[in-house]
C-alpha cells in the first residue's frame, strides 16, 4: 500500500498515521447530485462519510459490513456496502475520474470488512501541471501548454543526425542561393547608373550581363541540387520517423488501442510525421533563408538611404500585426476545415465499406443524404475559413503595395532632386520585392512551428507512452504447460472489475473448456493468458514462474491462439500458414495444411498454397478462413492453445473437419477452450464454469452434468432453446 | 408484463427503505429492487422509461412518464434518475482553448461549474443532431448540450471557433 500526500480532489492512504484513518478519498460529488465534495473515510472500526465541515454524514461499522461494491452509473459510478443483513447502502457517487480510486476502496472495505490485511494500491495521481495548474490531459502525463518546446525541437532535430551532412550541405546552398538573389537588382542599378543613363561604355553592358547570366546558371544549378537535397532528406527523415512511430505502436499496451480508434492512431503515422518532416525539411531552410534574406535587405537598404529606407519599411509593422491578430482566429478556422474533411472521409469510408448492406436495404437516398450533409457542412468550413484568408490576405497586400507607393513617392522625389541617383532607386525598388513577399508568410510560420510541434509532441507521447512490459527479469524459459491463476482479479474499467478472484490450475498437456453466461469473464481470462493485459491484483504462474519475469516475446513465442474470426494478412495462403514460423519449408507448410484439413480445399483453388486470401482473407470462406488458422497454429507449435469459439461460425460438415483438426492441434498442448455449444466440449479433460467473474464450479463434464450444479443448468437451457429453434424451423 | 398489458396509474413507485426504489403492481406483487434507466437517454430524453428489477430484466418499459405515471411515482423515480445519470448538462460556456491537440474547457453545468480536458474532438465531440452535442473528456465523463442554438451567444461563440 503506497502512501503518498493529498491532493486536489483525488485520493490519498493515511495522511496521518495518528488519526487510525486507513483510506481517505475524496469524492466529486455532493450528496445533492452538484459537482462538489465528500470525504469518504475508512478506519479498522468503521467506514464514514464526511460532508464539508467535515461533518460525518453516513457511518457504519466495519463489523457490519458483509462487502463493499461498486455500482456502475451512467457517467460515474456508487460505492455501496452491503450489509450483513443484506441491506444495500449507498455510500456516495464519483465521476470517472475517481472510479478507479473508488474500486480500490471498495476492495479495501472488504478486505478490512473480512479481517484481511489491507492490500490496496491508492497512489495518488497528478490531476493539474505543478507548473500553469492547467488539467493534465491524462494523469500523470506531460502539461501540452509547458512542454518544452526548445527540447521537443532539438529531439526532432536528431532525426537530422545521420544527414548531418547533408543538412549543412543544404544549409550553405540556401545562404549562397540568398547572396545571389542580392545580385539581379545590384547588376540593374549598376546598368542604369553606368550604361543606360549616360549611353556609353556599352562594354559594361556585355560584362553584367555575362555576369548575370553567370548568376542565372549558378542559382540554377544551386536549386537543382538543393531540391535534390531536400528531396533526399524529406524521403530519409519520413521514412526514419514513420518507422520509430510504428515500431513503438506495435508494442503498446492493448490499454492504448482499446482509447484511441485505429483511424486516430493511423494519422500519427502518417499525417502527423509528415507534418514533423515537412517543417524540419521545408520550413526550416524557407525560414532560414529568407530570415537572412530580410536582414540582409534591410540593412543594405539603410546602408543605401536611411531616409527612404524608414519610409519603405514604415508598413511591415502593419503587415506583422495583422499577420499577428488574425493567425490565431485563422488556424482555428482552418482546423475545423481538417475536422470536417476527416467527418466526410470517416462517413465515406464508412459508407464505401458497407455498401453491399446499403444496396440490400435499399438505403442509398439515406446514405447520400447523410453524405450531402457532411459535404455541405465541409463547403461552409472551407468557405468561411477561405473567406477570411482571402479578406486578411487582401488588407496585407494593400499595406505591402503600400510600400511600393511610398518608394516611388519619397523616392521618385529624391531622384528627381538628385538626393539620388535613378540605378540607387531601382535596386531599392528591385530589392522591396524580395523583401515583402516572403513577410506574407512570417506570419504563418508560427501557425506552421505550432503545427509541427503539436504533431511531434503526438509522435512523442506514442513513443513515450509506456510499452508493454517485455519481463524485467527477461527469463527465457520454455513453457512445460502448467499454468495458475492465483486469486486473479481484473477489469477493463477498473470501476468494475470483470474477474473477481479467479484461482485454478491448469496441468500440462490438459484441456481446460472455460464455460459462462455471456459476459461471465471467459474471454477476459484467455486475455490474461496471452498477457494482453496483467492482472490488477493476484498473480498468474507458468511453471511455477510469476509469467511477468517471462520475456514477453518469448512467452507469446510459445502460446497459440485460433479465434472464432481468424485474421489473415493480405497474401498468399502458404504465407498465412508460414506466419508464425517464416522459416518452415514447404513441406512442413504441407503437413500442417493435411493436419488442419486444409490440404483438399488448398489444392481445388487454382493457384494453389499460391492463392491470394485477399484483404482480412476476403477471399475465402469461414470455414477455409479457420482451418487455414489452424494449420498457422499447428505450425507455430504452440506449448499453450487458446481456442476462442473456433467452431460457433461454421457449418456442420465444416465443424467436424475443424473438430478433427483441433483434436489433432491440441495433442499434448496445455488448451483453453470457449466453446458457445457445451456438448463440443465433451472431451475436455476439466470444464471451469464462470458466473460473474467468479469461478462456480470445476470438474469433468460427467461430474458437472451429474452434480446439476450451474453447468448443468447451462446445458439444459441450451438444449432447451435448441429444441424450440428446432421447432421454431420446422427441423 | 408490457406496458400495453398494465394501466401505469396502477403501478405505485416508492422508497423502501428510504434508498431502494421498490415497485408494487396493484397491490398485488411487488419488485423491492427497481432500477429506472432510459431506453434512449439522447435521442428520447424524457421518454420510453424502463424499470429493471435487482437481476437488470426488464419489468416495464413506460413511454411517457410524465403522464403515464402518478405524481409520486414519477417523483420517486425522478430522485433515482438523478442519482444514476451523473451526466452533466451544459448551460453556457465560460471558455475553452485548444492547444496541442488538447481542448481545455470551462463549464457552467446543471450540477455546478467544470473544467474538463478534452482530446481529439474529431472522436470526443459527438453530434448526436445538427445542434444536439455531446462532450467526452479524457476520462469519460459526459457533458451534453441539447441545443446549441439555446446558448447564450457567447457560448455559441466559443463553440464555433472549437468546433
Amino acid at each position: 500500500m503506497e502512501i503518498a500526500p493529498q491532493e486536489g480532489s483525488g485520493a490519498t492512504v493515511s495522511p496521518n498515521p495518528l488519526d487510525d484513518v486507513l483510506i481517505r478519498l475524496v469524492a466529486d460529488f455532493a450528496e445533492d447530485g452538484s459537482f462538489g465534495h465528500r470525504t469518504l473515510e475508512v478506519t479498522k472500526e468503521n467506514v464514514r462519510v464526511l460532508e464539508i465541515g467535515d461533518a460525518p454524514s453516513f457511518v457504519i461499522p466495519i463489523s457490519d459490513i458483509k462487502t463493499a461494491r461498486n455500482e456502475p452509473l451512467v457517467g460515474g459510478g456508487r460505492l455501496e456496502v452491503v450489509a450483513k443483513t443484506g441491506e444495500i447502502l449507498p455510500i456516495l457517487s464519483y465521476s470517472l475520474t475517481l472510479a478507479a480510486k473508488f474500486s480500490e476502496a471498495a476492495r479495501g472495505i472488504e478486505q478490512l470488512a473480512k479481517g484481511e490485511p489491507l492490500l490496496i494500491n491508492m497512489k495518488v495521481e497528478r490531476v493539474r501541471c505543478a507548473k500553469c495548474n492547467r488539467l493534465l490531459p491524462e494523469k500523470d502525463g506531460v502539461c501540452p501548454a509547458c512542454v518544452n518546446r526548445s527540447k521537443t525541437m532539438m529531439r526532432i532535430g536528431q532525426y537530422l543526425y545521420p544527414y548531418r551532412k547533408q543538412a549543412w550541405l543544404l544549409a550553405l546552398m540556401s545562404l549562397v542561393t540568398t547572396l545571389l538573389n542580392l545580385c539581379p537588382p545590384l547588376i540593374q542599378g549598376k546598368l542604369i547608373d553606368t550604361v543606360l543613363k549616360n549611353h556609353r561604355e556599352l562594354n559594361t553592358l556585355w560584362i553584367l550581363m555575362t555576369c548575370w547570366l553567370g548568376v542565372l546558371m549558378v542559382n540554377a544549378t544551386l536549386q537543382i541540387l538543393s531540391g535534390r537535397l531536400i528531396a533526399f532528406l524529406a524521403g530519409n527523415i519520413a521514412a526514419d520517423l514513420r518507422s520509430s512511430v510504428y515500431r513503438a505502436i506495435e508494442f503498446l499496451q492493448l490499454t492504448f488501442f482499446d482509447k484511441k480508434q485505429v483511424g486516430a492512431i493511423a494519422s500519427r503515422v502518417t499525417q502527423d510525421t509528415d507534418r514533423v518532416w515537412g517543417f524540419l525539411v521545408e520550413g526550416v531552410p524557407y525560414l532560414l533563408l529568407n530570415g537572412l534574406m530580410f536582414l540582409g535587405i534591410t540593412i543594405f537598404l539603410f546602408y543605401t538611404n536611411v531616409i527612404l529606407a524608414a519610409c519603405i519599411l514604415s508598413p511591415i509593422p502593419f503587415v506583422l500585426g495583422i499577420g499577428a491578430f488574425f493567425w490565431r482566429p485563422m488556424s482555428q478556422m482552418f482546423h475545423r476545415v481538417g475536422q470536417k474533411w476527416a467527418r466526410f472521409h470517416m462517413h465515406l469510408n464508412e459508407s464505401l465499406s458497407g455498401i453491399r448492406v446499403v444496396k440490400a436495404f435499399a438505403k442509398e437516398d439515406l446514405e447520400f443524404g447523410k453524405f450531402r450533409g457532411r459535404n455541405n457542412e465541409l463547403r461552409d468550413a472551407g468557405m468561411a475559413a477561405d473567406g477570411r484568408w482571402y479578406t486578411i490576405f487582401g488588407a496585407m497586400t494593400f499595406f505591402t503595395s503600400l510600400g511600393t507607393l511610398i518608394n516611388w513617392t519619397v523616392g521618385g522625389y529624391m531622384v528627381y532632386s538628385n538626393q539620388m541617383t535613378l540605378g540607387g532607386f531601382w535596386k531599392v525598388s528591385a530589392l522591396l520585392g524580395l523583401l515583402y513577399g516572403p513577410l506574407q508568410w512570417f506570419a504563418a510560420v508560427n501557425q506552421w512551428f505550432s503545427r509541427a510541434m503539436a504533431g511531434a509532441e503526438r509522435i512523442f507521447e506514442v513513443m513515450d507512452t509506456e510499452s508493454e512490459k517485455y519481463g524485467s527479469k527477461e527469463i527465457h524459459h520454455d513453457i512445460v504447460g502448467e499454468v495458475e491463476f492465483n486469486n486473479v482479479r481484473f477489469g477493463y474499467d477498473k470501476s468494475n472489475p470483470v474477474l473477481k478472484g479467479i484461482t485454478f490450475t491448469a496441468k500440462p498437456g490438459e484441456m481446460i473448456g472455460l464455460v459462462g453466461k455471456s459476459g461471465a469473464g471467459k474471454s477476459t481470462t484467455i486475455n490474461l493468458i496471452c498477457r494482453f493485459y496483467e492482472p490488477d491484483a493476484g498473480f498468474m504462474r507458468i511453471d511455477g514462474i510469476d509469467y511477468r519475469d517471462i520475456a514477453l516475446q518469448d512467452m507469446r513465442g510459445q502460446i497459440g491462439i485460433v479465434l472464432q474470426e481468424p485474421f489473415l494478412f493480405n497474401g498468399t495462403i502458404a504465407e498465412n500458414i508460414r506466419y508464425g514460423k517464416p522459416s518452415a519449408s514447404f513441406d512442413e507448410v504441407l503437413e500442417a495444411a493435411k493436419a488442419a484439413n486444409a490440404h483438399n480445399f488448398v489444392l481445388s483453388k487454382p493457384d494453389g498454397y499460391d492463392t491470394m486470401v485477399g484483404e482480412r482473407g476476403s477471399k475465402l470462406s469461414g470455414g477455409e478462413r479457420q482451418r487455414i488458422s489452424i494449420a498457422r497454429a499447428i505450425l507455430h507449435n504452440p506449448r499453450i492453445l487458446i481456442l476462442d469459439e473456433a467452431t460457433s461460425s461454421v457449418d456442420v460438415e465444416t465443424e467436424k473437419q475443424i473438430q478433427e483438426a483441433i483434436g489433432r492441434l491440441i495433442q499434448g498442448r496445455t488448451t483453453f477452450a470457449i466453446a458457445h455449444r457445451l456438448s463440443t466440449l465433451r472431451n475436455a479433460s476439466r470444464l471451469v464454469v464462470l458466473d460473474k467473474g467468479e469461478i462456480a464450479e470445476i470438474g469433468t463434464h460427467a461430474e458437472l452434468m451429474e452434480k446439476k450444479g450451474v453447468f448443468f443448468k447451462l446445458v439444459e437451457a441450451q438444449s432447451a432453446i435448441n429444441e424450440i429453434i428446432g421447432v421454431g424451423t420446422g427441423g | 408484463m408490457t406496458a400495453t398489458e398494465q394501466n401505469p396509474k396502477t403501478y405505485r413507485l416508492f422508497h423502501s427503505p428510504k434508498d431502494r426504489l421498490r415497485l408494487t403492481v396493484d397491490d398485488d406483487r411487488s419488485y423491492v429492487t427497481v432500477k429506472p434507466t432510459w431506453a434512449a437517454p439522447l435521442s428520447y430524453p424524457k421518454l420510453y422509461l424502463s424499470l429493471l428489477n435487482g437481476k437488470g430484466e426488464e419489468i416495464v418499459t413506460i413511454v411517457e412518464p410524465e403522464k403515464d405515471l402518478t405524481q409520486t411515482s414519477y417523483e420517486a423515480v425522478q430522485i433515482e434518475i438523478a442519482k444514476r445519470y451523473l451526466t452533466a448538462t451544459v448551460g453556457s460556456i465560460l471558455s475553452a482553448k485548444g492547444e496541442f491537440g488538447s481542448t481545455y474547457w470551462h463549464v457552467e453545468s446543471n450540477r455546478g461549474e467544470r473544467d474538463f480536458v478534452t482530446q481529439s474532438l474529431q472522436e470526443n465531440a459527438q453530434w448526436l443532431s445538427p445542434t444536439h452535442l455531446l462532450l467526452i473528456d479524457v476520462d469519460g465523463n459526459r457533458f451534453e448540450i441539447p441545443d446549441t442554438t439555446l446558448l447564450d451567444p457567447r457560448s455559441r461563440g466559443i463553440l464555433e471557433s472549437i468546433l
